[in-house]
């Protein structure tokens, strides 16, 4: 089942007197339980990308449909809460809150979504154990360690059970320890929940993980890789 | 979850939030006490005013304030006592005879309006009788006799009834009022001497003291030194029914002082049938029928109802008869309104300041929140909450210190010593006692929590015009 469908998406600034194809006729779609990763050097479009499948950006020109929906005819208001409703984001610097605890900051999205409460605390609690955290609660982010804080940043984004989860340079901050951790974890929900992850990713250790490589050069797709890891 | 958020980050920079609470505070306090400092000083006169002076309601024979004729009296007084009294919100009238005349002694005279009034009546209906000044006399007391007058401190010095002596007495209660020996010891110079004058005994004491000393404890001196000889007489000239100068000599039965110069030195009173006897003025003839109201607020809507039921004669309120009074106590709201505009226009540049702040530092966060779906109005919404928060610790800190210290001075009393003269010829007290009332407070909360919100709206919507994207690209 096809969750996100990209048809000749072009992104183009014209921030300076130069116009910079940002994102150049891309064609892509992406299948629910994909782990899939998006790689190229620095400017070839990737965060570009995922910032236009997130319904953060517009494209200059083609379509994007993510779960049904095509978010050229969404107003902005609608496309905040399509991003509530069906994108999980982790950043690369976490990007927790930082007035709440590592519990709070998994109900958050949930909190927005009107999620009852019973319901809300239980899979918190479900989400702080599956990323390891079940212990750390009521730490808030500046008490937690950066592999931590980005395994409560993962819980976060899945704990409302979004259609797909979109990851900026995820281990881009975190040491090889922490980053395969994140990693494991990631491939566990991934298996499990059958959660869609896209990753934009500089980093080899996510490449070796990913089922789908896709290369991006001057917001190109030059290549488009299935692997068979199978975690 | 919104307003958890919002209190979480008032405290997320605890120096500058409390920095913005302190001045709120600070602020809020300055102009509630000086708010209440000066309503004190405006109730005190009023109370002043109502009950030592004016009364609530006068009903005059309508020539009598124009003339002051004698023969200007009121027709039919029992008929108009009976119709107060019927009055409903009256709870005590009484009538004076009133007639304007000359007071002298051998050292000088000054021209008095000489009130007849019935002390019993008056006892119960004025606080006068409280002002009287001690060791000058009893306020027609039993042991006054006859041909007796209760005079203003005043007049007694325009009259040279008060002398100032330092007397073996006089140095204790300066050593009891901790004036020190340094200065006692070259006061000891002009120990015994009389002075007639208080001007008198201020050229002396410049003389034998320092300005500093002169200005610290000038004003203890000269009340140590005052001076009266119980029993004094004054002579009290004026016209009888018949157009005849007329008088007698009057013994002082007690000095008052009032905060009101004026007064003090213009109105004398005696028993209303002395002056009935030697005016020849009748019984139940009287120039002015006063009225008193069970309450204050009371006298604008009374007094329109009296009017109607008495159409031959004046009748007037306090605030009809002390213009400059009534139009202070009018323009005090909006005193209020302009007191509480300053307060709350600090308080809004304040937290303007400390929201934008805030705001412009969270940049990647609030672009944050809203690539993962918190929508602009709850941004909105936290944002304006965070200001509203920070108005109301700061405003409702600003007002408990200002409730404390209200409630402590309005015990002990503030005394502008230093004004005193100036004060007091405008008839105000130089001891204020801040007072105010709770709709003030209930107000006052009010406006600051509307103050939060106005000045909220521009970082909230600087709030609402970051770009997720550029969060993200922040990165």
């Amino acid at each position: 089942m096809k969750v996100v469908e990209i048809n000749d998406v072009c992104k183009t600034y014209h921030d300076t007197e130069v116009e910079v194809k940002a994102v150049d006729g891309v064609t892509l779609s992406f299948e629910k339980g994909d782990f899939a990763v998006i790689v190229g050097p620095s400017g070839s479009g990737k965060t570009t990308l995922l910032n236009l499948i997130g319904g953060l950006d517009h494209p200059t020109a083609g379509e994007i449909i993510v779960a049904g929906h095509r978010l050229s005819e969404l107003k902005p208001s609608q496309l905040i809460d399509f991003r509530m409703e069906h994108v999980g984001f982790v950043f690369q610097s976490y990007n927790l809150i930082p007035v709440l605890t590592a519990a709070e900051n998994v109900e958050f999205i949930m909190n927005l979504q009107r999620w009852p409460k019973e319901k809300r605390k239980a899979r918190t609690d479900e989400m702080l154990q599956s990323v390891g955290l079940s212990d750390r609660h009521k730490s808030r982010p500046s008490q937690l360690s950066g592999g931590q804080q980005q395994r409560v940043a993962v819980a976060r984004a899945l704990a409302p059970r979004p259609e797909f989860i979109l990851a900026d340079e995820p281990t881009a901050n975190l040491d090889t320890k922490s980053a395969e951790t994140l990693l494991d974890i990631m491939e566990k929900l991934n298996r499990e929940e059958q959660m869609t992850f896209i990753f934009s990713t500089h980093d080899v250790r996510v490449m070796k993980r990913a089922r789908r490589v896709i290369t991006l050069e001057d917001g190109k797709v030059v290549s488009d890789i299935r692997t068979n890891h199978n975690s | 979850m919104i307003t958890s958020i919002a209190w979480k980050n008032v405290w997320r920079n605890k120096t500058r939030s409390l920095t913005v609470i302190a001045a709120v505070t600070v602020g809020v306090f300055a102009g509630v006490f000086s708010m209440a400092a000066i309503n004190s000083s405006i109730v005190q006169r009023i109370d002043a005013a109502v009950n030592e002076e004016l009364s609530h309601i006068q009903v005059n024979n309508k020539e009598f304030r124009s003339s002051g004729d004698l023969l200007d009296y009121i027709s039919g007084p029992g008929a108009v006592i009976s119709r107060l009294e019927q009055t409903e919100g009256v709870t005590d009238v009484t009538g004076r005879v009133i007639v304007r005349g000359m007071a002298s002694t051998s050292a000088g005279s000054s021209a008095v309006e000489i009130t007849g009034i019935n002390i019993e009546k008056e006892l119960g209906m004025f606080t006068l009788s409280r002002r009287l000044i001690p060791g000058t006399g009893s306020y027609f007391g039993a042991d006054t006799r006859l041909n007796s007058v209760f005079i203003g401190e005043k007049l007694a010095r325009e009259l040279n009834i008060i002398r100032y002596i330092l007397t073996p007495e006089s140095f204790q209660k300066l050593t009891a009022e901790s004036v020190p020996a340094s200065v006692t010891e070259k006061l000891k110079e002009i120990e015994g001497v009389r002075f007639t004058t208080e001007k008198k005994l201020t050229k002396a004491l410049t003389g034998i003291l320092q300005a500093k000393e002169m200005k610290s404890y000038g004003l203890t001196i000269k009340e140590a030194a005052w001076s009266y000889r119980e029993g004094s007489k004054i002579i009290l000239n004026f016209l009888d029914v018949s157009g005849n100068q007329t008088g007698a000599a009057f013994r002082i039965s007690g000095i008052y002082r009032t905060n009101n110069d004026l007064y003090e030195a213009l109105s004398v009173f005696v028993p209303e049938a002395e002056l009935r006897e030697l005016t020849g003025l009748n019984e139940g003839q009287y120039h002015r029928i006063i009225a008193k109201l069970a309450d204050n607020d009371l006298t604008g809507s009374v007094t329109p109802v009296i009017r109607e039921s008495l159409p031959g004669l004046e009748v007037l309120s306090w605030k009809e008869i002390q213009t400059d009074l009534a139009m202070i106590t009018d323009y005090i709201n909006q005193i209020y309104g302009v007191f509480m505009a300053i307060i709350l226009a600090g308080l809004a540049f304040g937290i303007v300041n400390t929201m934008l702040m805030s705001v412009l530092e969270r940049t990647r966060e609030l672009g944050m929140l809203s690539a993962i779906g918190m929508n602009r109005r709850r941004i909105f919404v936290m944002i304006m909450l965070e200001s509203i928060f920070l108005s109301i610790v700061g405003g409702l800190a600003g007002m408990t210190v200002s409730a404390v210290v209200i409630g402590i001075t309005g015990k002990t009393g503030i005394n502008l010593v230093k004004y005193a003269e100036g004060m007091e010829a405008f008839g105000y007290s130089a001891n204020l006692y801040p007072t105010i009332g709770a709709d003030f407070f209930i107000i006052l909360t009010v406006m600051i929590v509307i103050t939060g919100i106005l000045s909220a709206i521009y970082p909230a919507r600087k709030a609402l015009q970051l770009n997720p994207v550029e969060a993200l690209r922040g990165e």
